[in-house]
């Protein structure tokens, strides 16, 4: 029996999809088998991060309306062995689907993949309550910012009112050099506000940008800061008892470096 | 003149140090305001203690938060009526 991992945030753009994206390919990479659920019905973006975009026929508001079976509307990535992907319906809304039936598809993919991880929406609205209901676990996204985590914090709330447990936190678009100097919070400033356990923290890094842009998940190129982030957080999803590397005290490590290097 | 030698010669508080001050106490509000079954337990359970020292109308308690500066303080306004005679049983 698999796990249904919700992935959500309280703010907007803070690297949901990013996060569901890479933790699901580098989770089959790492030899389980996924099934990446997008539940943002009405604004899809699951499919075209991991680049299977063109090959959606059908989504999981088919599979509700009984047009065609779950096993048909999986996309199976080619690029790795052992995921899949079910796509969001993109005419539809949230308030098309209910919560049942969400939690319906997570138990039927529950029973054939190791990992089912779904991609919330923004907001605590309808579309929060259909991404969690058929939940085990979630993994709340969050930037270093006040508003991001105000939002997370509420986010948690509500997860903690379903029973939903453990609550994992990714740190995500840290800098190090901001926290060096002063003007980011760190993970202990975080941490000490939200009261949740750190599962990675993800840096600032622009290979996000370019991999989305080429729909190919960062993780599939592993020399990046961003993709070994990805990698060490599946391990740990997997069981793995992985040190979460002090990125604070490299940028502090850079922050000297720099001083003594600059131009003077 | 309103700019301290601090402002002139010291360092600025880092704004990460500010975040999370502001962080903290906009959270703590917004848990309470989520949280109404905390206040009313909160409420109701001041009100069955406070009943055994003084005699008041339950309509007229109110407990809330109130920010004072970095920090909140918890208000509870109970106008009484009158003590009991805490001798009455002994
Ligand atoms: N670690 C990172 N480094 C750089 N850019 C990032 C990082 N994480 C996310 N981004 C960028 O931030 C933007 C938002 O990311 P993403 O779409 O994953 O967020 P989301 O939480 O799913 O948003 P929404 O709430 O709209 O669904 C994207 O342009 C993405 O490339
Ligand atoms: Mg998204």
């Amino acid at each position: 029996m698999g796990k249904v991992i919700v992935v959500t945030s309280g703010k907007g753009g803070v690297g949901k999809t990013t996060s569901t994206a890479n933790l699901g390919t580098a989770l089959a990479l790492l030899g389980k088998t996924v099934a990446v659920v997008d539940a943002d019905v009405g604004l899809r973006n699951l499919d075209i991060v991991m680049g299977l975009e063109s090959r959606i026929v059908y989504t999981s508001m088919d599979v509700i309306e009984k047009q065609c079976e779950l096993s048909k509307a999986l996309v199976k990535d080619r690029r790795v062995d052992g995921l899949m992907l079910l796509a969001a319906s993109q005419k539809n809304n949230k308030d098309d689907i209910q919560p049942a039936q969400m939690k319906a598809i997570c138990d039927k993919l529950r029973t054939t993949h190791d990992f089912v991880l779904v991609d919330s929406p923004a907001g605590i609205e309808r579309g929060f309550s259909n991404a969690s209901a058929g939940a085990d676990e979630a993994i709340v996204v969050t930037t270093p910012d006040v508003s991001a985590i105000r939002d997370a914090d509420r986010i948690i709330g509500l997860l903690q009112n379903e029973r939903i447990e453990p609550i994992n936190l990714i740190l995500n678009r840290f800098s190090p050099e901001l926290v060096g100097n002063g003007s980011m919070m760190d993970q202990a400033d975080v941490l000490d506000i939200l009261n949740i356990d750190l599962i990675g923290i993800v840096p600032e890094d622009s290979g996000v940008i370019t991999s989305t842009n080429r729909g190919i998940p960062l993780v599939y190129e592993d020399t990046s800061p961003g993709s070994q982030a990805y990698m060490r957080i599946a391990r740990r999803l997997t069981g793995q008892r992985i040190p979460i590397p002090d990125l604070e005290h490299k940028g502090l490590l850079t922050n000297i470096v720099n001083w003594f290097t600059r131009k003077r | 003149m309103n700019i301290s030698i601090k402002q002139l010669f010291g360092r600025r508080p880092k704004s990460s140090n500010i975040a999370k001050q502001r962080l903290k106490l906009v959270i703590t509000q917004d848990r309470m305001d989520v949280d109404d079954r905390f206040m009313t337990r909160l409420h109701n359970e001041l009100a069955e203690v406070l009943a055994k020292y003084f005699e008041f109308s339950v309509n007229s308690v109110q407990v809330s938060l109130k920010q004072k500066g970095n920090s909140y303080v918890l208000v509870a306004d109970f106008p009484y009526k009158k003590f009991h005679d805490m001798n009455v049983g002994q």
